[in-house]
């Protein structure tokens, strides 16, 4: 059993660690890939300040799988030579999880973003918070991001975002 | 009055970049501006909605506390204990029917009054709990905005804001009946007047979106107010055509009522600017914390007549369209950082587009015009006692 748990651990360690790769690398289709193949993935990223006070409203509101395509159009399509833009290091490390259900697990991990702007060339925090994940188990026993909120500690962000945290 | 010289091109569509860079200059626009004789929103009573609702904020450094007492009336305070003067509320929001100063433990109702302080004895000889209410800014509220000035010489709230009155009420969706969603809150890096100049106005050319979505504007109208050139947009709303990039359209799509009155934005002097697009209705609280460093916080809104399917429109449109991570204006907060950059570097920004007479200033523009500021510029340069060019 404990062997299990391990090997879980280290498969949602996997999880965590392929969305901030694929973020710093700025590779929003990988980013896209991490995340399961259902209807209803989704990505959140607010301030801790609105959820706490019952305020849903974001910074992104992705609720759907076609929102989440739509990031990465934005990203890698709209936007593209607009902005000033900026090297993110994502720091994340897993503080609990627990099983949903046969399928799904819960997931909490603390995360810290540096960014660096290509132009200033100087680094600066710029976001702390916590993840709150529900990982899906797939048929073939990988795991995917079934929906994450992203609850920034950060309620005053030091810049726009172009990237998700 | 003033050692600040600075000398203001003859052309009304001249600027000079120094305005937006200089210490000295800052710190007076501080004392004559945002301490002067100017009035600005610092909330709607929409996000205090229950008796004992409170939300804190910083006014250009001043602390203020906007609270609704337990009859339900909202009233501003100074956010600072009126015995020593410890700030009184550190929470951004909550809810409290009493606030206790934890330093000597004076103890305020909602109302301002001091109800309880210990050991009154060893006062002051006659010491009155009466005379020891929280001080107040005078403030007023229009359709549920709550404005503040920090002068008494400042005119009548609907004086100041004259023709742009209606605009702004349309924008309040009619009535002010409003209910709140939520707020993203960011720093930009950059003078508050570049953020004032740069929001609000629009360039379409910014936003491959519009190109993308096959997006044109509506037809509408801008124009300047009162003379301090508060600046109104009032357009029929365009919707996207064509095919669409977007999976999800709903991003782009329109529920609302009436699309005559479906654009609104009205930019207020000196940093107010507050929209209504779509079905988006955003008020944005922005502050100046130094020469280099506006604070911003868009706070978004449903109407409290809407339907539960409307609210969650209304919120998934809010959070992804309009603000500094939004679909059509992330690129505008990149424009602020830039413009700011390049405002260190000599001469004058010069606006061009609906410019007919650098020497004349007007008051009606068409939608996408630069000049719409123009008027603005002027009044900024008299209140601060610049001296324009006569050659
Ligand atoms: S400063 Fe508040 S009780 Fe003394
Ligand atoms: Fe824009």
């Amino acid at each position: 059993m404990i062997e299990t748990d391990m090997s879980l651990e280290a498969a949602l360690n996997a999880v965590l660690l392929a969305d901030a790769d694929a973020l710093d690398s700025k590779d929003m289709q990988r980013w896209l890939d991490n995340y399961a193949d259902e209807e209803n993935a989704s990505y959140f990223c607010r301030s801790a300040e609105n959820s706490e006070h019952g305020l849903a409203l974001g910074f992104m509101y992705d609720d759907c799988r076609a929102r989440l395509e739509d990031r990465v159009t934005f990203v890698n399509d709209i936007w593209v030579g607009t902005f000033q833009d900026y090297r993110t290091r994502h720091f994340v490390q897993m503080t609990s999880y627990h099983r949903a259900d046969t399928a799904t697990l819960e997931m909490r991990s603390n995360f810290s973003v540096f960014m660096t702007p290509k132009d200033s060339g100087i680094t600066q925090v710029l976001a702390a918070g916590q993840y709150l994940d529900s990982v899906r188990q797939q048929k073939n026993g990988g795991l995917k991001l079934l929906s994450r909120r992203a609850e920034l500690d950060t309620s005053v962000l030091p810049r726009y975002l172009v990237y998700p945290i | 009055m003033t050692e600040m010289k600075l000398s203001w091109p003859k052309n009304y569509n001249e600027v000079p970049k120094e305005a937006f860079v200089r210490e000295d200059i800052y710190a007076e626009e501080v004392k004559r501006i945002f301490h002067g004789t100017e009035w600005h929103p610092v909330a709607h009573e929409s996000e205090l909605p229950n008796a004992g609702d409170f939300k804190t904020y910083r006014l250009s450094g001043v602390p203020l506390l906007i609270g609704r007492d337990v009859e339900g009336v909202v009233r501003v305070f100074y956010n600072a204990c009126s015995h020593r003067g410890n700030q009184l509320e550190t929470a951004v929001m909550g809810n409290k029917t009493e606030f206790e100063c934890p330093y000597h433990r004076w103890l305020f109702d909602s109302k301002g009054d001091l109800v309880g302080c210990p050991n009154p004895r060893e006062f002051l000889p006659g010491f009155n709990k009466a005379d020891y209410p929280l001080a107040q800014p005078r403030f007023d509220i229009f359709f549920g905005l709550v404005f503040v000035t920090l002068s008494s010489e400042t005119e009548p709230l609907l004086a100041y804001l004259g023709d742009s009155q209606n605009t702004l009420r349309e924008l309040l969706a009619g009535d002010g009946r409003l209910k709140l969603l939520g707020y993203q809150k960011v720093r930009y890096d950059t003078n508050w007047k570049s953020y004032t100049d740069n929001d609000g106005y629009h360039a379409p050319l910014l936003h491959q979106a519009f190109k993308m979505l096959n997006w044109q504007g509506g037809n509408g109208r801008q124009f300047t107010a009162t003379k301090r050139g508060h600046i109104c947009f009032e357009s029929a709303l365009s919707v996207a055509t064509g095919p669409s990039v977007l999976k999800d359209k709903s991003l782009i799509e329109f529920k609302g009522q009436d699309p005559a009155v479906g654009s609104r934005i009205v930019s207020l002097f000196p940093t107010f600017v507050s929209t209504k697009h779509l079905d988006v209705i955003n008020l944005r609280f922005a502050t100046p914390i130094d020469a280099e460093t506006v604070e911003v916080h868009y706070a978004y809104f449903a109407h409290q007549d809407d339907d539960e399917d409307m609210v969650r429109h209304r919120l998934r449109q809010s959070s992804n369209l309009l603000g500094p991570c939004g679909l059509i204006s992330m690129e505008d907060a990149s424009i602020f950082h830039r413009i700011h950059i390049g405002n260190h570097t000599p001469g004058s920004a010069i606006f061009q587009k609906g410019v007919h007479d650098p020497l004349k200033l007007e008051s009606e523009f068409l939608q996408n015009d630069e000049s719409g500021n123009l008027p603005r510029w002027e009044y900024y340069r008299s209140v601060m006692g610049f001296e324009r060019a006569t050659a």
